[in-house]
């Protein structure tokens, strides 16, 4: 199967391509489809601005950038992204269900497949069930994230990019969903770029992580995180194995910093 | 520290109880203070208005509710017009906006023995006033509004591969409808001064000539009639807009 992200050289930044401030420069970055990866850096190193670019929300300044073999463009627009944002991002006027089925009431023109109404299914799958009539300011943090993702996971995107989604949230809540979003990835095959400020988060849930460092935005570290963990990207929080490559992140992250 | 809410009975008889103690004080203050009636009459008598001349003065408000509800009609929907079209233009926005603001800029009063001119005698200068005076405000307001989803909301939408009319649709007018009714609130009350402003100008029918008529009369009672009649207007006016409100924003 082809990468799921493939950039060369890739330099981003914002304002006009004569007087940009780069964000990111000469970034390579191969992701595999299907894969799990974690992205960790200093805050304001350009994480978020990845993302965009992946999803087609900004222009790179130069270098390639090919998703799923395809253009950015092309892809967002057959929807075939999802976005978790920071912040829920949740319509304060729809319902809850009416949140989750968005991607079915707009968008749906320049769309050549069909997608099914999953909607009580998703709601069901993220714990939501009794929830969809309520208005997003009923909702506790951790909800309200989990309305995002369900809405994300809709349309049945091949690339899911999610921007430290479980921040906001305690830790117990935010294990809980951590696991919930390893099975789902398990089950959809799905490629995800997750980003978050999290060492911990990112070792637990990554097939891999990188680490990017700031001014200019570039990668600094690189770690295969299937060695330390068992088939299927298996592993407990307290495996010694899984604690010392949270050190090695620590430590490169430090570095970034 | 916020105080704690006060219970419900008293919420309802303390501001019965400070209405009636004005009411109360008017009535019989006033006249022992020797405070001529020509100057303030009593509630009484302008109650009395109310039974002798009730006829004079819903045949006179009537005028007026039509032009006020008009005028606020067409006011306000030329200004939410006006600011779609400049939002989803920033051209025309650019080019006019500085004209409508210097527009703005002029007193009502000062326009309208030109609107008079313009459009007669009628109803439809008091129309055209009190449009005037609702549409400024609600087109500041709803450009605001229209502009005022995030830039994550604009970037959800975007990744959704949303057309510019299901983003008007399904984002800006939603997020616009608090400012659009915020605007349409101090509207409920300003169509019906520009109703009653215009009436003044030229009138001999509505609440504005009523009043007019009373004040060179020396008919006090009666001009304080018209007076509780047209602030009435406002109040069933605003009372629409809020119920509206309440159902067209549910969160
Ligand atoms: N819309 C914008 N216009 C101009 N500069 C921007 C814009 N958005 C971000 N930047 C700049 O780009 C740099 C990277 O921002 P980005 O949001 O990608 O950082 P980040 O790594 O996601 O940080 P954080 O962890 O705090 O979310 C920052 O220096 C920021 O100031
Ligand atoms: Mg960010």
């Amino acid at each position: 199967m082809a990468n799921a992200i493939e950039a060369r050289k890739l330099d981003v930044g914002y304002g006009s391509r004569r007087q940009a401030v780069k964000v990111l420069s000469g970034l390579d970055l191969t992701v595999q489809a299907g894969s799990f990866l974690s992205i960790l850096g200093p805050s304001g190193c350009g994480k978020s601005t990845l993302l965009r670019v992946v999803a087609d929300l900004l222009e790179p300044l130069g270098g390639t950038i090919s998703v799923l073999g395809e253009t950015p463009h092309a892809v967002r627009s057959r929807r075939d992204v999802g976005f978790v944002f920071q912040d829920s991002t949740l319509l304060p006027w729809r319902t809850v269900r009416d949140n989750v089925r968005l991607p079915l009431d707009v968008g749906q023109g320049r769309l050549t497949r069909t997608i099914d109404d999953r909607t009580d299914q998703l709601l069901a799958l993220m714990g939501l069930a009794g929830f969809g009539e309520r208005l997003p300011h009923q909702l506790s943090g951790g909800q309200r994230q989990r309305v995002a993702i369900a809405r994300a996971l809709l349309g049945q995107p091949q690339l899911l990019l999610m921007d430290e989604p479980f921040g906001a949230l305690d830790e117990i809540t935010r294990d809980r969903l951590n696991d919930e979003l390893l099975a789902l990835w398990r089950r959809s095959r799905a490629t995800i770029l997750f980003v978050t400020h999290s060492i911990a988060e990112a070792a637990y849930l990554g097939e891999r992580v990188i680490v990017l460092a700031a001014n200019p935005g570039r990668l600094v570290k690189d770690m295969d995180m299937r060695p330390f963990k068992q088939e299927a990207n298996r592993c407990s929080r307290e495996d010694p194995a899984i604690i010392s490559a949270m050190a090695e992140l620590r430590s490169a992250l430090e570095q970034a910093s | 520290m916020r105080q704690a809410p006060l219970l419900p009975a008293l919420a309802i008889a303390l501001p019965v109880f400070g209405a009636a103690s004005i009411l109360l004080a008017w009535q019989f203050l006033l006249p022992w203070l020797g405070v001529p009636a020509y100057i303030v009459p009593t509630p009484t008598a302008i109650f009395g208005v109310f039974e002798k001349n009730l006829a004079l003065l819903f045949g006179n408000l009537r005028p007026t509710l039509v032009e006020a509800l008009a005028g606020f009609v067409i006011g306000n929907l030329a200004g939410v017009l006006l600011a779609v079209l400049f939002v989803h233009s920033r051209m025309l926005q650019a080019a006019y906006f500085p004209i409508v603001l210097f527009f703005n800029t002029i007193p009502v009063l000062a326009l309208s023995p030109i609107i008079i001119l313009i459009f007669g005698l009628g109803m439809t200068p008091k129309i055209v006033i009190a449009a005037v005076i609702c549409f400024f405000p609600t087109l500041v307001n709803m450009i605001r509004g229209l502009d005022s989803a995030s830039d994550s909301e604009h970037e959800l939408f975007r990744v959704l591969s949303a057309t510019r009319w299901e983003i008007f649709w399904s984002l800006r007018l939603p997020r616009a409808l608090p400012m659009l009714f915020s605007s349409l609130r101090i509207a409920s009350a300003t169509a019906v001064i520009g109703a009653i402003v215009g009436e003044w100008i030229g009138s001999d029918k509505g609440l504005g000539a009523l009043i007019i008529q009373a004040t060179f009369n020396y008919q006090s009672d009666r001009l304080y009639a018209a007076i509780v009649l047209s602030s009435s207007l406002s109040i069933v006016l605003f009372c629409a807009v809020v119920l509206l409100e309440r159902r067209a924003i549910r969160y």
